[in-house]
């Protein structure tokens, strides 16, 4: 039982890769098209942002010091509705080579903003992050036009597949574990693990943990940059209705990944996995015909089943073994 | 520009220098007035709120010596060393750190800049991150690496083995770890910065003794290398192990620097506390209390599959000890005496005149009158947000009720029964238990149990980290209880405490009892014997 709980605590991604697996196996069975080359464009778009706010909330959460962020959903939406009504039909700022780099700025702005509100200004992480989220709420509805579609043949429909065919979601799912990569090059992310499971270590050590703090929260905006454009990318509509969908689904696949809120472990890898999970348990749900009111419990099950297995591996020991240990 | 960093660089040169002529090196004669100052505090004070944690503490640390601060707790020592590593800065005085006086340090960081590492009490350890990330905590820069990965291995290979006889690979979680080898990464990470000035603040309280002493041979050859080392530890036999000099605080003031030449145990601590004798061992043993009617009795205990069995009684008015090297089965025998049940074990309550009665359960013990005092105080025994009084009062409270009300009054007046009895210091029992000392909040805990009445008393360590008046009034306690017929099972870390307070003392190594000495038996010599499994006076 040790053992397992150790190995369970090594790899925190296996429940998700158990059932990303499987569902997968379930999907394809059950509709046989799901897994046919020429669909995995269109699935790897649908996919693309699911993935992306998952990523998003994950620095915060492994920040620790309570660390979460709930306004990534509302953040990316945001973002897309932002693209759509304002950057697209403008004749300045249309082009990707600008579009771009303002959606990530735009993104790192906000996550900066959270992090200085936790990190510096000492807010509880759930109630900075909730009043950027009615604020980003307040901005999408404000911004979002009255016939709220994209200009037709703007660059975004490349991404889900029109012009670059499967490269073009592989672009946007490969941006955040590109940049999660090159951090794992750098000392910045030890000193995120290292802050987020033990602040007061990391601290007295001389780690800068308010600069890793916002840091955390900064990535998580630029991610949610990457989600607003792979959003408005397979929507080519401003859409603020979306802003609820996206909020909790997200800080859901970051924890059914493994990822626990206390902070210092999990990572991109258990997120991506999370964000699978509930993608694929989606399209099975749908194409075996039951109900979409029976979808929303259904992840609440599986994300129950996650946390307990979560919490057996992170559980304390028992006294005799930790002697015997 | 910092004569600390010169002394790091020039450390080759110095050596090859006092190679070539002995006598030039100021380094070689450590205690030497000639010796390098590396810190030297000037009259700082520092308050937080209405409590003056230091009020006009001064003194230096030289190249090359061990320092020994001692002092009760709320004396200040805690708050010198955040001066010293920059959590805090101070309100009056100046520090001079590497020939530059300045008034305080910005931030820990600024502090190791300076080669000043401290290793604490509390175990700071990033508990899912490897044994290599956490000996390199807080090295890198935040976005450079300072040392390759090769090196960093290299480096923590080669410390993690001189301070561990059986060093964890580097790959493993800490959290694996048992919390001596934890401390030990602590260790680790202040020696890989190879520090100008090294802190221990009671770094020593967590560690097994082979450890103990491999760290302390470690800070001999750095000293002799122009280390200095500040040393503090309530531990009056390893300041006279290791300190060169002593400097004694009372009541955030420095009272005395003596050369340990010239100081004596006694004299340190009646510098200390004005008082001299850590507990009345003589009289104490006298009244022998011995031969009462057994309460507790415990039989066919296996601590781990392959440990030889034995078995326990316990009477009434006695003091147990329970001594061994750290994690050789001491913990899961006070864990069973608890009530918690290891296989083919049994344990029974008994009262005279009464048929034995099984215990299978924590509660079960519990409604015997078997009360465990828990070593990890914050994480296992204080509600940090509850105030004194809460603390205090939650397992008993029903006996402060009136119908169904609870009377505050009356849990107050029983409170303060125990104020004065185990001599807390506090000012209003309505404020949180975190305002407390260290000392006070142990008490308290104390009194909790105690308040239950119970007949038997299961303390894990209850002394560590507490300062020497608290300790002295906590022994004296336990002597009234014994008198009363309580019947006391203590583990303690620290020999003098075995020594001068147990009538007996149950020696465990390799989670088997292996001795069991009586109290005209004990001494250091015969408990560091048995711990090394030695007959006591063959050989200490």
């Amino acid at each position: 039982m040790d053992e397992f709980r150790r190995q369970l605590r090594a790899r925190s991604y296996l429940f998700a890769l158990v059932l990303t697996v499987g569902l997968l196996i379930a999907n394809i069975i059950a509709l046989p098209a799901f897994g046919a080359p020429h669909n995995w464009t269109a699935n790897l778009s649908l996919f693309a942002p699911f993935m992306l706010v998952a990523c998003a909330s994950t620095p915060a959460v492994i920040s620790g010091g309570g660390g979460l962020d709930i306004s990534i959903g509302p953040l990316a939406t945001c973002i897309s509705i932002f693209i759509v009504a304002k950057l697209l039909p403008s004749s300045t700022f249309h082009s990707p080579f600008l579009a771009v780099p303002i959606a990530l700025l735009f993104g790192a702005g906000v996550g900066f903003t959270n992090g200085f509100l936790v990190a510096v200004l000492r807010f509880e992480p759930v109630i900075a992050t909730l009043c950027m989220l009615f604020v980003l709420t307040g901005v999408a509805l404000e911004i979002t036009p009255e016939a709220g579609g994209a200009p037709a043949g703007n660059w975004t429909t490349a991404l889900t597949g029109h012009t670059l065919g499967v490269v073009g979601p592989l672009l946007m799912i490969a941006a955040p574990i590109v940049v999660w990569w090159a951090l794992g090059r750098t000392p910045l992310l030890r000193h995120l693990y290292g802050v987020g499971a033990n602040d007061a270590a990391a601290f007295s050590a001389g780690v800068n943990v308010t600069a890793v703090r916002i840091f955390a929260y900064t990535l998580g905006g630029v991610f949610a940059g990457v989600a607003g454009i792979a959003l408005a990318a397979i929507l080519q509509a401003a859409d603020a209705t979306l802003i609820g969908s996206y909020t909790l689904i997200a800080i859901a696949a970051v924890v059914l990944g493994g990822t626990p809120i206390g902070g210092g472990r999990g990572g991109l890898l258990n997120s991506i996995l999370g964000a699978s999970t509930i993608f694929l348990l989606q399209n099975f749900l749908t194409s075996i015909h039951v109900s979409a009111n029976w979808q929303q419990p259904a992840y609440g099950a599986m994300l129950l089943a996650g946390v307990i297995l979560g919490s057996l591996a992170l559980r304390q020991r028992p006294p005799k073994a930790r002697a015997a240990a | 520009m910092r004569a600390i960093g010169r002394v790091r660089l020039t450390r080759p040169i110095a050596v090859l220098m006092s190679a070539i002529f002995p006598q030039t090196s100021a380094r070689e004669e450590p205690s030497g007035a000639a010796a390098e100052v590396l810190i030297r505090v000037d009259s700082v004070a520092k308050a937080f709120g209405p409590t003056r944690a230091l009020r006009d503490c001064s003194l230096d640390l030289r190249a090359g010596e061990v320092h020994a601060i001692m002092g009760e707790n709320g004396s200040g020592k805690s708050t010198l060393v955040k001066l010293l590593t920059g959590v805090h800065r101070p309100d009056r005085g100046e520090l001079t750190i590497g020939g530059r006086t300045v008034r305080g340090l910005r931030s820990p960081r600024t502090a190791l800049d300076q080669g000043v590492v401290a290793v604490l009490q509390e175990i700071l350890v990033a508990p899912p991150r490897s044994v290599l990330d956490n000996v390199w905590l807080g090295y890198d820069g935040l976005l450079r690496d300072r040392a390759s990965r090769r090196q960093k291995q290299d480096r923590a290979r080669a410390v993690l083995a001189e301070l561990l006889e059986h060093p964890p690979a580097l790959d493993r979680p800490v959290e694996d770890l048992s919390i001596s080898d934890r401390q030990a990464c602590c260790i680790a990470r202040a020696l890989v910065r190879d520090p100008a000035v090294l802190i221990l603040d009671e770094a020593t309280s967590a560690l097994d003794v082979a450890t103990r002493d491999r760290l302390f041979e470690i800070a001999r050859r750095l000293t002799s290398q122009g280390t200095g080392v500040f040393f503090i530890s309530h531990r009056m036999d390893e300041v006279e192990a290791i300190a060169d000099r002593v400097t004694v605080l009372r009541s955030g003031n420095s009272v005395a620097t003596r050369s340990r030449d010239q100081t004596s145990p006694r004299e340190l601590v009646m510098l200390m506390t004005g008082q001299d004798h850590l507990v009345g061992g003589e009289e104490r043993r006298a009244a022998g209390r011995r031969g009462g009617d057994a309460v507790l009795r415990a039989s066919h205990l296996q601590l781990r599959s392959g440990a030889a069995p034995f078995d326990f009684t316990l009477h009434a008015g006695e003091i147990v000890g329970v001594a061994g090297l750290e994690g050789h089965g001491q913990d899961v025998f006070l864990h069973v005496l608890r009530g918690v049940a290891i296989p083919g074990g049994a344990l029974y309550a008994m009262r005279t005149g009464e048929q034995p009665v099984a215990i299978h359960s924590p509660h079960e013990a519990g409604q015997r009158g078997i009360a465990y005092v828990p070593r990890e105080r914050r994480a296992e025994a204080l509600f940090e947000t509850q105030s004194v009084r809460e603390n205090f009062a939650l397992p008993t409270v029903a006996q402060d009720r009136s119908g169904m009300l609870v009377r505050k009054r009356r849990t107050a007046r029983r409170l303060q029964m125990y104020v004065d009895r185990l001599s807390i210091r506090l000012s209003d029992p309505g404020n949180p238990i975190t305002t407390l000392s260290g000392g006070n909040q142990q008490k308290v805990v104390m009194a909790r149990w105690l308040a239950a009445k119970p007949r038997v008393l299961v303390l894990n360590d209850p002394t560590r980290g507490v300062d020497l008046g608290a300790k002295r009034d906590f022994y004296a306690m336990l002597g009234e209880l014994a008198a009363d017929g309580v019947a006391v099972v203590m583990l303690s870390t620290e020999l003098d405490e075995h020594v001068e307070l147990m009538d007996r003392v149950l020696v465990f190594r390799d989670f088997e009892l292996s001795r069991e000495l009586l109290a005209a038996e004990v001494s250091r010599d015969a408990l560091v014997a048995s711990f090394f499994g030695q007959e006591p006076g063959a050989h200490g």
